[in-house]
């Protein structure tokens, strides 16, 4: 009596697992697709939807790097060549050279998390498909400049104010060790 | 009358073909549609990970054990930090290992998501496929709010995590678990209890559990042969005794112990119970910091140590040497696809071609992790 | 097409001395390559993109939708790009059969437009053997596909072709004994006059004549599936195994040549479907003017049809692959004990009620408005526990 039970509890799961299936499929056609028709069936520019943590394209900010080498140090994949060194007349840090190969860079991050002033940061570019390696290579510095002094007090600046304010609050979404600034999270 | 001639034909199922989860290849010796042997070979996507730690100092390592797995990421980067924090003393915070429970079984719900999703589509099911990407989609938003990035995260540090939670990602986690609790189902409804389906999984690949224990199998393979082993509740480690959630095994109701259908069923469990153990998690998490301190040129002391973890694919060793300097001597990773592989070649003794590939799909081979 | 000769002749058209088979050849071959140029080859192109825009929308996706509009032109794209790529024939193959093989693949999916009955009067050959006809020269993608796998040296393509002839010619038979009750219920082959026995009224179409013609109904459309190749019987072109079975070694044109006759073979199973047992082109009898009737009844078998059409593109979308000893099983075991039990049941019912019972045609349609209400119900309970945006329009 089991093969023929069998046999019809064969016919009878296929007959309704298919049924249950078909009527999920049904159900999909009906709801809307999840795709994003990027780039040109988009309301705002992609990368203005990411979030601000996004680890895309790498910057820097010139005007607040103060060449401690932080980033060249920590990168493990040695894509940041930079070159900084001490002008004998005016006795200031000089940048000549900072390079980065983002061919290279894997964007993990270990780089903007050291800087003492948020001045190299990820930004939400990621388009950077180009037609020669040569300009994967992002040389920041056209002509020597100064390294930045960090003041003791705010800054002055004007120019240069929103530019660290920028900096700084990219540093703040980094967890200090030891927890010196409070979480940001409520507990529970 | 004589028997007829005939020949074996030694096929080869290339490093390029579509459904070998990874640049994988098998030398297949088969009698029609009948295998007689299926011989993996291994080593296509070897990059030395192991042998870079050794030149990129331990905070340096970190995002590169995101490449040991892309899939489980949050995992490599878990067993990387243990390494170190167990061979230098160092405690995370409680707020971290929470942070760190979280990340990890969002991860684990979205290799589990990918795991079914490509078995249905080797099966030939193309819909599950594209629906298990979409929920994986949605928790990669998720994580890319939360660290930045969608598939290496390079979350953790060693001694906690890098980001706290950004404010709102609690809430907008809870509204993500109660939109996936009924998609798991509806995803069950269209594939999971299809007959065909079953058909095709139950019997297939039949491992026992003494041989899967001989052969080192972990994880999901393992505890579908109706063997209990988490690591997660039989060593525990970080926070898990904290939460209260189950460990799915197989139990033969489909065809026999150890199929196919119990390996695919036991990650569908799974991913309900992580889900669980998220809630638990996001409801519990205390305040404080998330990162302990230390030292920026870390130099653990000298020795060795060996932590396990509980990973998408299994039981995830990690290995440290160390000899008091700033690079470590030796790291190891013990993965469970490197196992897996092993006992493709024994179980494929008289399978057709087209059970093949529906073994490896369950196994849950990911091949960046059998070579790093 | 008869009466349309003779019209033609009465009217004068051609002249006093025409001779009327001279005027019906042209007739013919004229009405053929309207039929074979303007309707089988763009329906095969054009069910690519509907298959690619039906199954977008099922997996949460959007499908082609920048070339033309809605991505209309997308068949025709991919038609230049085949047609533009090198035609590429393996050195030690076997060159002559291997040019051939898309060829006979496409000769088995044209021949049966011979016999497509589109409306009362709209059919190349009212052949009186029509449907035996229909499923035979259907039967000769099993030539073309071993032709391929043979004949492209290469083990994979050699597998996929095997399983595809032991396939074809296994489904055979459940397709053929599904077709039997349906004749005798109407004691014709032809495919008119298996149409003029059923009424335009669901209840006085065959699938509800009886509970053995709905199984048969059942049973031939899933055997038709399985003879098109098509997916949950897509063992010989699976994609994830055997990258395209017997049709590897194939680009450009050759290789779209398989395809467009697998697509265009939907509309072929559909209308085997629609003719046996939906009424074909049956339409209320609302207006004496002939062109009218004719369109609409040319309208009502194509809406039939592009309907089953549509539900194999589903069905593909939802299934999974069978493998190919189990798709033995379920041929030999199930469906063709299945069938000789529907042929037996058809003939005794033929025997109690010669003329049908028109009150079972009521209870067993009464029978599939519920099945199509409980359906519903579950797409409806789907559609509120996903918590998805709910989303009506086709396009997007």
């Amino acid at each position: 009596m089991s093969a023929v039970s069998e046999y019809v509890t064969n016919i009878k799961d296929a007959v309704t697992s298919i049924f249950e299936g078909m009527a999920v499929t049904a159900s999909h056609f009906m709801r809307k697709p999840y795709t994003v028709q990027y780039p040109d069936r988009m309301p705002v520019r992609v990368q203005d939807t990411l979030p601000f943590r996004y680890r895309g394209i790498l910057e820097v900010d010139l005007e607040i790097c103060t060449g401690c080498l932080a980033c060249e140090r920590a990168c493990p994949i040695d894509c940041i060549v930079i070159v900084v060194d001490k002008d004998p007349q005016t006795r200031q840090m000089l940048l000549s050279q900072f390079d980065i190969d983002i061919a290279k860079c894997m964007y993990c991050g270990l780089c903007s998390e050291p800087c003492p002033t948020g001045s190299i940061h990820h930004t939400t570019e990621f388009e950077g498909a180009d037609y020669s390696l040569e300009s994967l290579i992002r040389r920041f510095v056209t002509d020597p400049v100064l390294a930045y002094k960090p003041k003791k007090g705010p800054e002055t600046d004007t120019r240069i104010a929103p530019i660290l304010n920028r900096g700084m609050t990219y540093l703040d979404q980094w967890a200090q060790p030891g927890g010196e600034k409070p979480a940001e999270e409520e507990p529970a | 009358m004589s028997t007829l001639h005939t020949e074996e034909m030694t096929l080869n199922m290339g490093p390029q073909h579509p459904s070998t989860h990874g640049v994988l290849r098998f030398v297949v010796r088969a009698d029609g549609e009948v295998m007689r042997e299926a011989i993996p070979d291994v080593g296509y996507l070897h990059r030395s990970i192991e042998k870079i730690a050794e030149k990129v100092g331990y905070h340096g390592f970190m995002p590169y054990t995101d490449r040991v797995d892309y899939v489980c990421a949050m995992f490599t980067n878990q067993g990387w930090g243990m390494a170190c924090e167990k061979l230098a003393g160092i405690e995370v915070p409680h707020r971290g290992e929470y942070c760190r429970v979280i990340a990890a079984e969002f991860n684990r719900i979205a290799s589990h998501l990918l795991s079914v999703g490509a078995m249905a589509m080797d099966i030939g099911a193309v819909t599950p496929f594209t629906h298990a990407i979409r929920e994986r989609e949605m928790i990669n938003d998720l994580i890319e709010e939360l660290c930045g990035a969608r598939l290496t995260f390079n979350y953790m540090r060693i001694g906690g995590v890098a980001w706290d939670l950004p404010p709102g990602w609690r809430e907008k986690a809870l509204a993500y678990l109660d939109h996936f609790d009924p998609i798991l189902e509806e995803y069950n409804a269209l594939i999971s209890w299809n007959k065909i389906y079953i058909e095709r999984l139950a019997n297939v690949g039949v491992i026992t559990p003494a041989e899967a224990v001989n052969y080192n199998l972990v994880g999901p393979n393992l505890r579908a042969c109706g063997i209990k082993w988490d690591i997660r509740k039989d060593i525990p480690y970080s926070v898990y005794p904290e939460f209260e959630f189950d460990v799915p095994i197989g139990d033969g109701h489909w065809g026999k112990l150890g199929d196919s259908m119990d390996r695919y069923v036991v990650r569908i469990r799974e991913m309900a119970e992580s889900s669980k153990i998220l809630r638990q998690a996001l409801q519990k998490i205390p305040g404080g910091p998330v990162l302990a301190k230390v030292a920026r040129n870390f130099k653990p002391p000298a020795g060795e140590c060996q932590i396990r973890l509980e990973s998408g694919r299994g039981d995830m060793g990690w290995y440290l040497v160390s000899d008091g300097s700033g690079y470590p001597w030796r790291v190891h990773v013990r993965t469970g696809s490197f196992a897996a592989m092993g006992i493709i070649q024994k179980l494929s003794a008289g399978l057709m071609i087209a059970d093949l590939v529906t073994l490896i799909a369950s196994l849950d081979v990911i091949a960046p992790e059998i070579d790093r | 097409m008869e009466t349309l000769v003779q019209h033609l002749i009465a009217s004068g058209a051609f002249g006093k001395n025409a001779s009327p088979h001279l005027i019906a050849a042209i007739v013919v071959f004229i009405m053929s390559a309207v039929v074979f140029l303007g309707v089988a080859f763009p329906f095969a192109g054009i069910v690519s993109w509907a298959e690619r825009r039906v199954w977008a929308r099922i997996q949460s996706r959007v499908g082609p939708n920048r070339v033309g509009p809605q991505g209309f032109l997308q068949w025709l794209a991919d038609g230049v790009k085949h047609v533009c790529k090198e035609d590429i024939i393996p050195d030690e193959s076997d060159a002559p059969l291997f040019k051939m093989a898309p060829y006979l693949v496409m000769l088995a999916f044209t021949l049966p437009w011979a016999v497509m009955p589109f409306s009362s009067s709209l059919i190349l050959a009212d052949l009186n053997v029509g449907i035996l006809y229909m499923t035979s020269v259907t039967a000769l993608t099993v030539v073309g596909v071993l032709m391929a796998g043979w004949a492209s040296n290469d083990k994979w393509s050699l597998i996929g072709g095997i399983r595809s002839a032991a396939q074809i010619v296994s489904y055979e038979i459940p397709a053929g004994l599904s077709i039997f009750p349906v004749v005798l219920m109407t004691g014709t082959l032809s495919m008119q006059g298996i149409i003029r026995a059923q009424g335009w009224a669901p209840q006085h179409w065959f699938l509800f004549a009886n509970p053995f013609t709905f199984v048969a109904a059942n049973i031939l459309y899933i055997s038709a599936l399985a003879e098109g190749n098509r997916t949950p019987f897509d063992l010989p072109e699976a994609e994830s195994e055997l990258v395209a079975g017997f049709a590897t070694e194939y680009s450009g044109m050759r290789y779209l040549f398989f395809f467009m006759a697998e697509w265009g073979n939907l509309f072929i199973i559909g209308a085997i479907i629609a003719t046996l047992f939906l009424g074909g082109w049956q339409f209320p009898h609302v207006t004496k003017n002939v062109i009218a009737m004719n369109i609409l009844e040319a309208l009502t078998f194509n809406v039939k049809v592009l309907f089953l059409v549509f539900v194999s593109m589903w069905i593909r979308a939802t299934l999974p692959r069978v493998r190919i000893d189990q798709l033995m099983t379920l041929c030999w075991k199930y469906f063709v004990p299945i069938s000789f039990v529907n042929m037996i049941g058809t003939a005794v019912w033929v025997a109690i009620w010669p003329d049908g019972n028109s009150l079972m045609g009521y209870i067993m349609l009464a029978g599939a408005i519920a099945l199509g209400a409980v359906f519903t119900q579950r797409v409806i309970y789907y559609l509120r526990r996903s918590r998805m945006e709910v989303y009506f329009n086709p396009t997007i």
